[in-house]
């Protein structure tokens, strides 16, 4: 391995900016790190360059440990955005500069100067200052200074934000080129998806200082696991939808899904539909695939190689599945694209009826689909539903909060509603919180959430599970919301207190399994620790001991579930999860 | 017939008349009123006022001491700049301000500030006095007071420069295997060179011109810690204008001659930089 990062963490301000960052980069690869700005990818790289500190983690580069390495030591080249040539020195010093402080000889030094203007494209340039040349020459420059000596890693920083598209397009080449010659491993940082697609052997997706994916670009094209990655990574209609036995349902059509699920009960997902797998067709007898449902064209617009629909789906209840898609979030319009070919056979028009069909429909891996906030009346659910931290969820999730009454709510017998409960049900914290919880658990209602009503936005979240058949659910529900909270993750491991020792060497198992398991299904890092006393009582005393935490717990059965959470859940003072798998 | 090309950017006659106007009457015409002053002395008398040991004396002391003031300001107010713009602590802001408060301050002030704490009994001198070291009323005290009215002309010239030199540059040093040292050396220092040499050339130009303070610290011995501004107004006092503007003249001289030898070091030092790019 070229460039390996285990665990690394960069705080500023309390806040974490690179949050628990594993990554391995093979020998030449062409690693592209993307994400929006602020997603801590700049910081990362920096890192890797040494020129910014970790406050966690190892950095190692070709098996050497460089963590606690200077910048110059570390033997890596960065080129920046804005070039940052020595404005005071040619062509020819400034690639020579890293030659120099080597001491090396003036004859050699020349010969290699050569060589790499020759690889850069440069030749004859070594008298220029840099303000004679274009900002395209510029970072050629900054590219053959990079080099220059021969280093292990090339880094670049969004070498390409500052030229304009004609100069970026061949630059981009260029690089490609230069770094298959040398072999050199190379890690890029760009915000721009097709930079990323055009350059890289494999993208890594940042968001939030996470490390939310990596894979081969038409991987994480076609099968993202995370509705940031799906909708980052070009323009994509989330739907939620049903997953029955039959296939995928939205609205009254089931579609089949690309993929097969291990999880075999009914349940709440969110499908991705990419605009240009979506056909338009003037009937549903003229569909050649799934049909999805009818609708209106709502916006025809030529952008040259294709053609961009909004479809306003006319079936209300698909037309409610429809999460608003990453472009203006307003209106919940399908986003289609379609070929020349297409617009020749079938011509629409703004205001166009249409029978609309599904090609292909991906389904997210994620857990957290919808939520919907339960209150004895819709007064108080609709209260509940304005809870900064859900409201925030919501909106980075993209997903859609529904509201539900249940009168009964908490009394003993009473049955609940005739609508299951799909999705994420809310509940409000305080007085008789761990019997409600215990009595919608008891009717169906597998992933709950309690909410105080106000809190500070958590920092850690802390994962425990009652019981092996909610690990992996409980697990992929805690990757699914660490994606959109930036804070850290911990399992707390609990044995009881009366242990003679016995119990230890399985707690200790325990805790390495969660972690590993974390990592390998879920692409996240976890930090563990070990505790001992009764279950909820002790995690009770982890919340309090600091602030701004939050707690996601996996239980099975719920044999006195009420009484031994009550203290834990009627405090009100955390928000918690409780995710319900296990024998039916 | 119009001399120049018509311009983009109206109002040039205007401005330029206004330009030429101002600067004859407020610079140009005292200076030649001094300099007919001065000529309308015999030539032995001249000579006689400006060859004189005390006024020979007096252009070592001023001259020299404000040479050194401007070398003591170009070390210290460059790393004082250097301070300013490059950490974040608390009271930046009101170190950044104190810098000007010498040219707030009457000079007069700053010279009975400076003689109360360095005389034999002051709160400093007296430390010193054991030691050896006199300040207050020797060449050390003109040197001293002539640094601080012209440190804040250093700051200011050196701290823009500072500013403008990208941390980007340093950082794409370092990661090509530069240490501090060299990074100082070959990357900010010629960045900021021609900004130090202007803070030079002021400093030195205030510290030349400089008089209330000096005169309270320097206890204007003659040949000794006399300067010339001092000589021209002891001059004045015994109503020997024309002794004073003989002085005046010298002083405008070797001034405007200093300064054009600062002035053409930079602009050959910008020519060098130049040709090594062709």
């Amino acid at each position: 391995m070229s460039i390996t990062l285990d665990q690394v963490t960069k705080h500023y301000g309390g806040m974490p900016v690179v949050n628990d960052v594993s990554l391995d980069i093979g020998d030449g690869e062409f690693f592209v790190l993307l994400g929006p700005s602020g997603s801590g990818k700049s910081t990362l790289l920096r890192a890797i360059a040494g020129l910014s500190s970790v406050d966690h983690g190892r950095i190692a580069l070709h098996g050497r440990d460089v963590t606690h390495v200077a910048a110059r030591k570390r033997g890596v080249g960065l080129v920046f955005q804005n070039y940052a040539l020595f404005r005071h020195m040619t062509v020819a010093d400034n690639i020579e500069f890293a030659l120099r402080v080597r001491r090396m000889r003036a004859a050699k030094r020349r010969q290699r100067r050569k060589e790499l203007l020759r690889l850069v494209a440069l030749e004859g340039m070594d008298d220029r200052l840099p303000t004679q040349l274009s900002g395209g020459q510029q970072q050629r420059v900054a590219v053959a200074r990079a080099l220059a000596h021969k280093p292990e890693v090339l880094l670049l920083d969004e070498p390409f934000g500052a030229l304009d598209a004609k100069i970026r397009e061949e630059l981009r080449r260029t690089i490609r080129q230069v770094q298959r010659e040398l072999g050199i491993t190379t890690v890029l940082v760009t915000h721009d998806q097709e930079e990323a697609f055009a350059m890289a052997d494999r993208i890594g997706i940042m968001n939030l200082g996470r490390l939310l994916e990596m894979g081969a670009p038409h991987e994480l094209y076609s099968r993202p696991a995370t509705r940031f990655v799906a909708t980052f990574l070009g323009a994509a209609n989330l739907i939620l939808a049903l997953r029955t036995p039959d296939g995928i349902q939205v609205g009254g059509a089931t579609l089949a899904a690309a993929e097969r699920s291990a999880d075999a009960r009914e349940h709440e997902v969110v499908a991705v539909v990419r605009p240009e797998e979506i056909e338009v067709a003037p009937a549903r007898g003229a569909l050649t695939s799934g049909f999805l449902a009818h609708g209106v064209v709502d916006e025809a617009m030529f952008t040259g190689a294709v053609e961009r629909l909004r479809v306003r789906l006319a079936n209300d209840g698909a037309a409610a599945q429809l999460l608003a898609g990453n472009e203006d979030g307003v209106s919940a319009a399908l986003q289609v694209t379609r070929s020349q070919y297409e617009q020749r056979a079938f011509t629409v028009h703004a205001g166009a009826q249409v029978a609309v069909g599904v090609r292909r429909l991906h389904v997210l891996p994620t857990p957290l689909s919808s939520f919907t906030c339960c209150a004895t009346t819709e007064a108080l659910a609709e209260a509940l539903s304005h809870q900064p931290l859900l409201t925030e969820l919501a909106a980075r999730m993209k997903t859609r909060i529904a509201l539900r009454s249940e009168p009964q709510l908490g009394l003993a017998q009473a049955p609940a509603g005739p609508e299951a409960f799909v999705g994420t049900t809310v509940i409000a914290a305080g007085e008789d919180c761990a019997v409600r919880a215990e009595w919608l658990l008891r009717r169906g209602a597998k992933d709950l959430l309690v909410l105080p009503a106000r809190l500070a936005a958590p920092q850690r979240v802390l994962i425990h599970w009652l019981g092996e058949a909610a690990r992996s659910a409980t697990l992929g529900m805690s990757a699914s919301v660490l994606r959109h909270v930036p804070a850290e993750a911990v399992y707390v491991g609990i044995l009881p207190d009366d242990d003679d020792g016995s119990r230890r060497p399985p707690g200790m198992r325990e805790l390495l399994d969660a972690r590993s398991e974390a990592q390998a299904a879920h692409g996240l890092e976890i930090r563990t620790e070990l505790r001992f006393g009764e279950v909820a009582e002790e995690l009770a005393r982890r919340l309090a001991e600091s602030p701004a935490q939050m707690l996601i717990v996996g239980v099975t059965e719920l044999t006195r579930f009420a009484e031994r959470f009550r203290a834990l859940l009627d405090a009100g003072q955390w928000p918690v999860f409780l995710v319900q798998r296990g024998p039916p | 017939m119009s001399l120049r090309k018509p311009s983009v950017l109206p109002g040039f006659g205007l401005t330029l008349g206004f330009t030429t106007f101002f600067l004859s009457a407020i610079v140009l015409l005292p200076l030649a009123a001094l300099v007919l002053e001065a000529g309308s002395m015999p030539w032995r008398d001249f000579l006689h006022v400006v060859l004189s040991p005390r006024a020979l004396g007096s252009y070592r002391l001023s001259f020299g001491a404000s040479l050194l003031a401007a070398s003591i300001n170009l070390v210290f107010g460059f790393i004082i700049a250097w301070t300013l713009v490059r950490y974040e602590f608390p009271g930046r802001k009101v170190i950044d301000a104190l810098i000007d408060m010498p040219f707030a301050l009457p000079t007069a002030v700053s010279g009975i500030a400076l003689t109360t704490v360095f005389a034999q009994n002051g709160w400093i001198g007296r430390y010193l006095e054991p030691l050896g070291i006199k300040v207050a009323y020797t060449w050390l005290g003109v040197t001293l007071a002539l640094t601080l009215i012209s440190m804040p002309f250093a700051v200011r010239a050196v701290q823009p420069a500072l500013l403008e030199v990208q941390r980007d540059l340093e950082e794409a040093a370092e990661t090509l295997g530069a240490g501090r040292l060299y990074v100082f050396r070959r990357i900010i220092l010629p960045t900021v060179l021609p900004a130090l040499l202007t803070g030079f050339t002021l400093s030195f130009a205030r510290a030349v011109g400089e008089y209330g303070s000096v005169i309270f610290i320097a206890g204007n011995l003659p040949m000794k810690t006399e300067i010339t501004p001092l000589l021209i107004v002891i001059h004045l006092e015994e109503f020997d204008y024309h002794g004073a503007a003989a002085l005046g003249v010298v002083m405008l001289g070797i001034s405007f001659v200093m300064l054009l030898a600062i002035n053409l070091l930079q602009a050959w030092g910008r020519r060098q930089h130049v040709r090594a790019a062709h």
